[in-house]
Order: C-alpha cells, then structure tokens, then sequence
C-alpha cells in the first residue's frame, strides 16, 4: 500500500494521545515554577483612579507600573484612514473591556495566586460604555480610543456602477442580518510557561500557539529583546481555529515577569477567562439590497457591513481583516456585473475579535445565501435554481469575479447539483407535503461557497497588517541512517500534519513515513514562518516540503550515482532506494557514506551534502479556492423554537486531497463548528458591556447529539497553481452551516411568514419570529 | 478557576456531622457528590470555611421500605437509582428521570438528596419528586421532621433546610398499578439543565392529579387537580391550559413570553404524556 | 480545623499516602502532584468531560471531585490503561476511524467510550451519542468518535469473549 499523496494513511500523532502522553503547555513543568493569575477587570469602561496593592504583596503582585520598558501591543494596517490602537500589556489609566488585565499575581499556586488577586483593590471611575457596533458607529457615542474622535478603526467603501440595476430591476430584496458574537472555543484554551535560561542567555516561552515566530516577532517588539534572546515553542496544542493565532498581553506579561523574576511562571488560561477576557469573534451586522431579473439573475449587489472589532486590533491580523475581507468576498461564487459595499470595523468595550475557522466568510456565506433564497421566494422558485442561474461556470475557469478574486479551477454547477440529489429535494418536498405526525415542520436549505486559501503576499499586502506571508519555507535532513527530518515553521494543532507532510516527503523520496520526522512547533530548529492559519499548511508547507524533497532527491541521486560508479542520467530513486544499471544503494548506505565515509566519495561531490533549506510559493498567490455546497433538512418544533437537524449533507472539492481520511475530519469538525454558530453558540453582552456567559453551561457548544451525522462527496478538482493540485480545506465545514441551515428553517417555516436573519437561532428568537408573524398577519 | 480556601471534615455519623454543623464555626456547607458544589467552588461562588462530607455514613447511603413507601437515602446516587440498584416504588418512573440528568459521569457521583437540598428551579428531583408526592426526611439536633418536596423549595437556590439540618433521606410513595405519568422536559442540548419542565401524575386510587412546572424563575409550581378542575378516576380530555397560563402568570411568567410558551407547552405534553401512558 | 489533610488512596493500582490542600481538586493533585498529566482540564465545571477518569471503576469528573474526598478510593487515569484489552481495541478503532485530532478530548473520551462498551455492549449509534453527550470535542465533529465505538461494540458482539 502506498503512503504517498492520497492514500488515507493512519496518524502518526495518534499513539501519543491516545495514551494520555500528549505534552500540552499546562503540562509543562519546571524546576521553580510559580503560578499566575490575572487581576481582570470587573467594569467594561472606566479611568483607574487608585491600584492598591497591600504592602506585603509587593514582589508578588505587579501592575502597568512594573512593566519598565515595556510597549503596548499594536496591530496596525496600512489600509488609509485606519487608526491603530495601543492595547496596554497590563491596564494603564483606563479599561476598555470586562477582562482586561490589572495585575499579574505570582504565587506558588494558581489558587494562591488567585487567592491575591483577590486582595487587589481597584478604585474605578466609571465611564460610559458602548456594547453594541450600531449604537457604536452613531454620533455622539461614549468614545473608546477618545483621541479618535469616533469608534472607527477604519471604514472602506467600494464603489460600483449599480445604479442602472438599482432603477431597471424588476426584483429588488432588501434585508438586514446578524451574526453573534462567539467564542471559539478549543477545548485548551491558551497558556504560557516562560523562563529566562541565563546559560542561553534566553527568554524560554512554550505558548499555546498557531504561529510560534510571529509571537516571537510580538514579544521581540513589546519586550525590546533581540530575536536571537527569544525562544517560542508550541508544544502539542489543543485546537486553535484561529483563537491561537495572537499575541495575548498575557504572553508579553508572563515573558517579562519570567525574566525579571528569574524563574520559571506559568499562567493557563481557565474557561471563564477564555469565555469573558480573551478574543471573541464572527459579530456582523449586514443590510444588503440586491436586484434581480425575474429569472432571479443576479444584476446587482448593493451592501453595508459592519464588524464588531472590540475594544483593540489584535495582533498581527488587525482589527481591519475580517471587514476588509467582507467587501472583497461577499460575492461569493456568483457572477454578476455590479457591486458596491461600504464597511465599518467598530470598536466597542468588548474584547478584541480575532478571525474564527471561515473568518469573514461565514458571515459572508449566511447572507448571502440567505438573500438568494428571499429572491427565490420572491420570485417563486426553488432556491437551488436561482444559484444556478448566478453561479460562476466551469468554462469560464480561471474566473476573476466582480472583486477581482481570481477563481482558479472547479464546477461549481455540479457541486450544488450533487447536494440537491444526495439531500433528495424531491423526497423532501414530497415529506412536507405529506405533514410529519409529531406537528414538526420540514424544511430543507442550501448554501455554496468558495474558501479562498493559501492567499499569499499579493492579497495581505494591500491590507498592510503586521504580517504578510511570503515564500515558505522547509529545511528536510537525511540522517546518517537514512531516517528523514523535515523543519517547519508552521504549527500542527489537530491538523495531522506530522502525518500528511510524511506522506508528502513519502511521495518523492520514497521514505517510508514512520522514518520521516517533522519538527515543527519550535523557532529554534524551524525557518520563519507566519504559522498555521488560513487553510494555508498543506498548500505553502507541503509545497515547500515537495521542494525539499525534490533538491534532496537531486543531492542523493548525485552521491548514489557516484556509489554505483553510475552517471546521472543512469541512476533513478525508487522504493527508497537509488538504482543504477547494475546494482542500487539504499537512503541509508547514502546517507551513511555523505556523513560517516566521506573518503568514498569523490572531491567534487556536492558540499551542500544531504540538508536542503528552500521556499515555496504557488505559481500564483492569489489562492487556492476549494468549495461546497451544504445542504440540511431540519424539522422545526414550532411550539418550543427547537431545531433539530435531520440530514446534513457536504459536497467539497478541496482539489487533490493529500490525506482524504484527514481532509474527512477537518470537513466534519468545521461542520460541528457551524452547526454551533447556526444553533448554539452566542456570547451576549448587557448594555453595561457584562458577558452573560461565563460558563459551558451558558455558552454551548454541540455535543454528539446536537451534531447530525454528516455525509459528505467529493469532488477532486486540482488547482492549477499548487504544488500538486491540493487546495486549503481547513476552514470550510464551518462556514456553510449557518445558511444551510437558517434557509433550512426559513423553508420549514415559510408558510407562516417567518424569515430568521440572525445567528444563532435559539428557541427564544424563533419564538419572538412566529408570535411577530401571527401578529402582522392578524 | 480555583476554589478559595476550606477546611473538610468527614464525621462517623449522622449526629456527628449534625452537631458539627450547628457549632457555628464560620460558614459550614455540607458536601454531597460534589457536582453542583464543585463547579461553585471552583468558580469561587461560594467561599465556605469548612465542609463536612456526608457521603459515607450509613445513614445517608441506604435504603429501606417503610408503609406504602420507600425511603432513598439522600446519598444515593443518581447512577444508582438508573441502574435499578435500589427499589423503585414508581414503576420505572425514577430510573427514566435519573437517566436523564445530566451524564452518566455526573450521575455516578451526584445525588438525590444534594440536588434536592441546592434546589436550583431547573433541576430534575425537585420537580419529578413533587409531582410524585415525596417527602424529603430532614435531621435536626433536636428532630427530625418531614416536609413534602413540593413544599421543600423556596425559591431559587433556597429551601425550608434550616442551617443545622441535614437531608437524611427522601419518602417516594409507591404508586398504585393505575397511576399514570408524564414527564417532559425541554432543554437545549442533551444533558443540560432545562429550560422547562412538565410533571404530570394521576393516580385515581390515591389523590386525583398533580402537575408541576419547573426550572421557573423559583420554586416549581405545584397544581393539583382541584386547581384544574381535574377529578375523579379518569383523566379529561381537555385540561384548562388557560388556568395554567393565569397560574404561570402568577408564578411570575407575567411579562415574560417565552418563559411563559416554553413552559405552557411543556404541562401539556407531561399531560399528554401521562393520558398516553 | 486544619487546611491540610492527610489521605491515602490507590493511583493507577499504586498505593499513594499525600497531604493535600482541601480545595485542590482530583485532577489537580494528580496533575501537579503525581505528574500524571493525561488528565486534562478543560472547564473545571463538570461540562466538558476532558477530565474524565474513573473512581472505583466508574467514570467520573476529576475537577469537581475533591482530592480529599478520594480517600480510601481507586483512581485509574488514562496512563493506567496501556495493558487494558478494551482499551487496547478503543485506541486502534480511534485511530481507524480519525477519532482525534488535537488529542485534547482524547483521554476523558476514551473513559466514557470504555463505559459504553463495558456497560452498553447494545448501543446503537444514537445510544452512543447520548451517552457521548458530557465529553465535548471541538475538532472532530464526534463522527469518527461514533465510528470508532460502534466498531469496538461490532468487532466484541462477533467475538463475546473479546479476546
Ligand atoms: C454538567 C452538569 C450538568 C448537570 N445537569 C443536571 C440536570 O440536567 N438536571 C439536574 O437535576 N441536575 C443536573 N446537574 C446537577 C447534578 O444533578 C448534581 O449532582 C446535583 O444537583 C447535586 O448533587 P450533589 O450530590 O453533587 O450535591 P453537592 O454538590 O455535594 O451539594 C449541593 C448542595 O446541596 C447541599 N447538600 C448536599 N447534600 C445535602 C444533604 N444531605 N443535606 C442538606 N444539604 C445537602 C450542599 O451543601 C450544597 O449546597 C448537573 C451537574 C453538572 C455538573
Ligand atoms: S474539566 Fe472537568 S468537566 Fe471540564
Ligand atoms: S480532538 Fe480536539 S477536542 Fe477532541
């Protein structure tokens, strides 16, 4: 059986945490370790008067005034007009969010160190708050960054000639949508343990990480230490989709207070901080009018978004990427000739968002999708057909849509045809017909959409955030006995990566996968890289470990044709093995003699010998896109808003899938995630700008019986520009369930003139939908 | 999340851990399973200086039968009542609830007599005991006494438990071959505290018929038949939802439509249930 | 009153005697003290189940579980069970079926998938998602968790003596 690309090879990871030996920070222990806990603050806006720190607690409990030489945290974008803000490591003269953090308190227990915080008094003065983006954006609102003079880190518009579609359009919708604000929830939530190694003369920081050297880069900024001081290490990481990927002021904190205390700390990150204080994510708020011809053809889009960036722009994305985004991809894969949208990113005194699984486009994905099926209802055709007629062709690949986003391969036609006959329309319309015996309603609801991923410099650049991705890079190692060591700079959390680059490195060196050793995760052995995130690994990592593998075959056949007293040309590498006319020599008779016998080899032999360090880019960096289509039946309990969903289908083209077991996973836990964010998931703020949810137990996330058992198809499209024809797929079960399922429901409850626009739909809000229904038809 | 500092004690009986309680040193809490204690703990919600453990004692941890009933004692757990390991008066009804709560994890530790003496409006006992007509057994220094479970609860988290009682045990009536029931409760997501409950009971040999509606916004309400105009050996076919709906109203669902729906709904189908069973 | 107290209990079938703090919660003293750090924390409120382990042989949530209450018990953690033959089959049919992805759910879902294959060996699949319904995974979508049991359950009912 091979193990290459394709082949659905069993993880390599897996041993590990199946026997409880996973080593995740909170795990981590070191001779001395203290304890941190975070004096947070109780207030969502308000000057700090007085901090008063009993005296016995001093060495003990530090505040601003402690950080000597230390800078706020800024993510900047050099989009015109944005106004960057300086999140301070530790609360200095004002508060801006409930959670922000006061005091660090160091104890030889997390519970001691609790218990001083509790020994800190804070006198505040209280000031205004402004909870919600709407009230946010208006004149005359509390203001949470004053010398901005509004709450707006930045607005863009994008102009277009819609005004022809806007007078001629016999059909014109207009609707408003929301999506709340959620918490992302891995189930580890983040943690550092940072020591100063004074024989090293180094800043020791493992961090519960997406992107170990950009919080590197973060920590050399803030800190003021060179680079070469710092050492970041992920260590195993328990989910991240997207939380993981920030420099938290609680890493600037810890780091500093490792080294000016001269021994080891270690704060983890309880659920309640990560539910109030940390990065929240997904608010969006939409009012999108859209024309069509009767046929229900898309002939213009005019929107307005506005996000909730909270209270600072989070480092290294911005506050500015998920909106930035929304005016570029709102579109999605639909081609039509005229568009225009204006965005806010807002903030608010609420903690800073950063970007979830999907990002923008599941936002993006509801409304869109669900302002099709209101001209498919408008116009009195089924939903699918009005996709049909809007959806980009495969003739017309590569496709560059009204945004300029540049489509690279796929059917997007067949994708949505393929869920319409595996979620069988026909037999539910028929089962709708008929009346289910409970009084439950049915309904069946689509959603397709593109996941734009990989996108490299030429797309982040016009955004200016602190990071841009360019080439990435890996370094592959032949040891002595033939075993081989590949070095990356991205950060494997869930993702099998430790396998799926095997496979790859499997699939030009023949290297059996249980030989091949990824190093990832550390700065000290692995090349620069921005990290995990953006579906980006398996097409940049894997294409720069193909690049590796491709010059290490190169250097191997050399010596093993030099081995065989063979020439070049005569020697190939098969089975791992390179083979001459008339013998062969394995990788680790190569390897062997590179480094162990080098008086074999002639003189004129590569000195470059068996390390190879080389980046990758695709031909083109304007991304991979993968898409689906998602298609759900729901029954609809009337008398209580409950939704249960009945069949959840998924038909994906993610181009070539490396590892389809792998691809599988990600597929259905991204779905899970959405069927959360459609259901379950909210993270509500009082207009004080209080959490109202604090624990599990308020803010719920889907268990095994609240996730359906998805069935997915695949398509397998290759792109033309990666490196074997693989495109990200990591994102996109998370974005189509809240359409799928919001249409699903708007379908079942259509003849009570009921229409939900806003996530997540809970009992309560599709109650209030149904009684304000009755009440406008009486 | 760590919980503040206590102190924890684990008395060799019953009269023990009682005159413990009442020696007044600081704020006492008794421990139970510990699952609804923990999380406050851990959450800091709750700051005792001292627990005492009951769990261990002979006392709490049986079971016995006494004239047309069956006494649980309080440190049973809900796995056990599940999984049939001790007598079931009702029928199958008590096992059905406990499978319910929460999981099974959560059920092998915590217990009946805890989850009725923390009273939370949204718990499953509180509401399924008053409907069944039991009886908590409370032990004082100086008496013991009982109080029925509808009467236990005094609003949210609060009970008739005076501060130096202990929850010995609780008094389930057997109920007759005819007795009919309906349990009904809405919730969120699986193992999750409800949103509503609807506890239904006829028993025409014993009294005519008693709903209870729980996880209100304090303790359960309780309906008896007389309230519903509900007599005699057969159960109506129409109830009065309206009386419900004014008696909801009374018991503070007034402005509150949701609440009030989820909850309506919630009697009827418990009812429907218990005509259907 | 004393805020230390001595008990003795048995760890993964050692006998341990430790002082303990009462406030410190199984999970905890098996973390901190015992360096057994399979059992992982997830809420430290009884929701998630990533601390599940099992107290005299039945499962249980480690972090809303006193320490000091454990006297005179039997703890197993997941470092307990490299020898165990069901769970020897669980961890094959895990990886089979890519029941994990971090791994951060991993070792409190095996305790729960053991329960039901131990104690339900009649589960359906919808059976067995009830009873996953305390252990949340936030990465696989539990479809290969569901998979994996239903394999064990399959391969145990073919093969009652489940060797
Ligand atoms: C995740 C989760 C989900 C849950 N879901 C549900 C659910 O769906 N339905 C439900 O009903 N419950 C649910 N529970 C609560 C669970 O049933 C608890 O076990 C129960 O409510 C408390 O029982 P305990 O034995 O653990 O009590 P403890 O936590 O030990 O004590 C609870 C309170 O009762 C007091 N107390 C305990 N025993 C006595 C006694 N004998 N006499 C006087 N006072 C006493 C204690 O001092 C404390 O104030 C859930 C719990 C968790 C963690
Ligand atoms: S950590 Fe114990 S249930 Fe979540
Ligand atoms: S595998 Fe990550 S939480 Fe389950």
């Amino acid at each position: 059986m091979t193990s290459g690309i394709g082949a659905r090879v069993l993880r390599k990871e897996d041993d590990r945490h199946l026997r409880g030996r996973g080593q995740f920070v909170g795990d981590i222990k070191l001779p001395g370790l203290r304890e941190v806990a975070f004096l947070r603050s109780p207030v969502a806006h308000a000057r700090i008067k007085r901090i008063v720190v009993p005296e016995e607690l001093r060495g003990k409990v530090f505040t601003a005034a402690d950080l000597e030489g230390v800078k706020a945290i800024r993510a900047v974008s050099a989009l015109p007009g944005f106004k960057p803000s300086e999140q301070p490591v530790l609360a200095s003269g004002k508060v801006r969010y409930v959670g922000e953090l006061v005091a660090a308190c160091v104890a030889p227990s997390r519970a001691e160190a609790e218990d001083l915080a509790e020994r800190v008094e804070v006198e505040f003065e209280e000031l205004p708050v402004v909870a919600d983006m709407l009230a946010a954006r208006a004149e005359g609102a509390p203001l949470v960054h004053e010398q901005w003079g509004d709450n707006v880190y930045l607005e863009t518009f994008v102009k277009g000639d819609i005004a022809t579609a806007a007078a001629s359009a016999p059909v014109k919708v207009t609707r408003e949508f929301r999506t709340a604000r959620q918490c992302m929830s891995p189930l580890e939530g983040k943690g550092v343990v940072a020591s100063w190694e004074p024989r090293r003369d180094q800043l020791v920081v493992y961090t519960s990480t997406q992107q170990p050297h950009i919080v590197r880069t973060g920590l050399s900024e803030c800190l003021g230490i060179d680079h070469g001081k710092i050492r970041v290490i992920a260590p195993d990481v328990g989910g991240g989709f997207g939380f993981k990927g920030i420099l938290c002021p609680e890493e600037v904190a810890v780091a500093y207070l490792a080294r000016r205390l001269g021994r080891p700390l270690r704060w983890i990150e309880d659920r309640r901080e990560q539910l109030i204080a940390t990065a929240n994510c997904r608010e969006h708020h939409y009012v999108i009018t859209a024309y069509a011809d009767r046929e229900g053809k898309l002939l213009a889009l005019d929107a307005e978004a506005t996000v909730d960036a909270g209270a600072y722009s989070a480092y290294p994305f911005s506050a500015c990427l998920e909106a930035a985004q929304v005016a570029s991809i709102l579109p999605g894969p639909y081609d039509f000739p005229a568009y225009q949208c204006r965005t806010w990113s807002i903030a608010s005194n609420k903690p800073p968002i950063l970007p979830y699984r999907g990002v923008a486009r599941t936002g993006v994905c509801f409304a869109m999708e669900l302002i099709l099926d209101a001209i498919a209802r408008e116009i009195g055709r089924e939903p699918h057909e009005v996709r049909q007629k809007n959806l980009v062709r495969p003739e017309q690949m590569p496709f560059e849509n009204v945004t300029k986003k540049h489509f690279d391969s796929g059917d997007y036609p067949e994708c949505l045809r393929r869920a319409v006959t595996a979620i069988d329309l026909e037999g539910v319309r028929a089962r709708q017909k008929r009346g289910e015996a409970d009084g439950r309603r049915i309904g069946v609801g689509f959603s397709i959409f593109c996941e734009q991923a990989a996108h490299g410099t030429s797309v982040y650049a016009g955004w200016g955030i602190p990071m841009v991705p360019g080439h990435e890079q890996a370094t592959a190692r032949l040891t002595p006995d033939g075993g081989l060591e590949l070095r990356l700079g991205i950060q494997s959390h869930g993702q099998g990566l430790e396998t799926t680059l095997a496979q790859v490195a499997n699939e030009v060196l023949g290297v059996a996968i249980d030989r091949v050793n990824v190093v990832h995760g550390d700065t000290e052995y692995t090349p620069y890289s921005t990290g995990t995130w953006g579906s980006r690994c398996m097409v940049m990592a894997g294409g720069a470990v193909a690049r590796a593998c491709q010059e290490m075959k190169k250097r191997v056949l050399a010596i093993g044709a030099k081995m065989l007293q063979a020439s070049l040309d005569e020697v190939k590498l098969a089975g791992g093995e390179v083979v001459g006319p008339a013998g062969s020599v394995s990788l680790a008779e190569v390897a062997r003699t590179w480094y162990l016998r080098p008086q074999d080899l002639p003189a004129d032999v590569d000195p470059g010998g068996l390390e190879v360090t080389t980046g990758y880019k695709p031909v083109r960096d304007s991304g991979t896109f993968s898409y689906a289509a998602h298609a759900a039946v729901v029954a609809v309990d009337t008398e209580l808003g409950a939704v249960e969903i009945l069949d959840y289908v998924v038909v994906e083209d993610g181009g070539v899938l490396v590892n389809p077991m792998i691809v599988d996973g990600q597929v259905y836990g991204g779905t899970a995630q959405g069927v959360g964010t459609a259901l379950y998931e909210e993270m509500p703020f009082d207009e004080a700008g209080q959490p109202q949810a604090s624990t599990l137990a308020d803010y719920l996330l889907p268990g095994a019986t609240e996730v359906p058992a998805i069935r997915i198809e695949h398509m397998e499209t290759p792109s033309p520009y990666s490196e074997f024809g693989q495109k990200g797929i990591g994102e996109g079960g998370a974005i189509g369930p809240p359409a799928a399922i919001a249409n699903a429901i708007n379908d079942a409850l259509a003849p009570l003139g009921v229409e939900v626009t806003e996530t997540p739909v809970t009992p309560r809000r599709l109650l209030a939908a149904l009684a304000a229904a009755r009440r406008s038809a009486a | 999340m760590k919980a503040a500092r206590f102190a924890y004690e684990r008395p060799k009986s019953l009269r023990q851990a009682v005159e413990r309680l009442g020696d007044g040193g600081g704020f006492v809490k008794l421990l139970a399973g510990g699952q609804t204690l923990g999380p406050m703990l851990n959450l800091r919600l709750v700051q005792p200086d001292l627990l005492i453990d009951v769990t261990k004692l002979s006392e709490t941890t049986g079971w016995s039968e006494e004239a047309g009933a069956i006494l649980i004692g309080a440190c049973v757990t809900h796995a056990m009542i599940e999984d049939g390991k001790v007598p079931d008066p009702t029928g199958g009804i008590l096992p059905r609830v406990a499978a319910g709560i929460a999981y099974r994890a959560v059920r092998n530790r915590g217990t009946i007599g805890g989850s009725l003496a923390h009273a939370d409006p949204a718990a499953d006992w509180l509401s399924a005991l008053a409907a069944l007509g039991a009886e908590v057994v409370l032990v004082g220094r100086s008496a013991e006494r009982r109080v029925p479970v509808a009467e236990l609860s005094t609003g949210v988290f609060s009970t008739v438990i005076a501060e130096d009682e202990v929850l010995r045990a609780v008094r389930i009536p057997r109920l007759s071959r005819h007795a009919r029931w309906g349990y009904y409760k809405f919730w969120r997501k699986t193992g999750d505290f409800a949103e509503a409950i609807g506890a239904a009971l006829h028993d025409p040999e014993r009294e005519a018929f008693r709903l209870v509606i729980g996880a209100t916004n304090g303790a359960p309400l309780v309906l008896d038949g007389a309230a519903l105009g509900v007599s005699g050996s057969a159960l109506p076919e129409r109830i009065d939802m309206a009386a419900i709906g004014r008696a909801l109203d009374a018991h503070g669902f007034a402005d509150d439509d949701y609440g009030k729906a989820v909850h309506l709904v919630a009697a009827r189908r418990a009812i429907e249930r218990a005509r259907r069973t | 009153m004393s805020d230390r107290s001595t008990i003795s209990l048995t760890v993964n079938g050692e006998p341990v005697t430790a002082e303990v703090e009462p406030r410190q919660h199984l999970a905890d003293f098996l973390r901190e003290k015992l360096l057994l750090t399979g059992t992982h924390l997830g809420c430290e409120h009884g929701v998630c189940g990533a601390c599940t382990l099992m107290i005299d042989g039945a499962p249980a949530r480690s972090c809303i579980t006193l320490a000091v209450a454990c006297d005179g018990a039997a703890v197993r953690t997941i470092e307990d069970f490299d020898d165990d033959p069901v769970m020897a089959e669980l961890r094959a049919a895990f990886s089979a079926e890519h029941a994990l992805q971090c791994g951060y759910c991993t070792p409190g879902m095996l305790m729960t998938a053991r329960d039901i294959v131990t104690r339900l060996p009649e589960a359906d699949a919808a059976r067995i998602r009830v009873e996953l319904s305390g252990n949340l995974c936030r990465c696989t979508g539990y479809v290969g968790i569901v998979n994996a049991i239903q394999r064990v359950l399959k391969a145990r009912a073919g093969n009652p003596s489940g060797a």
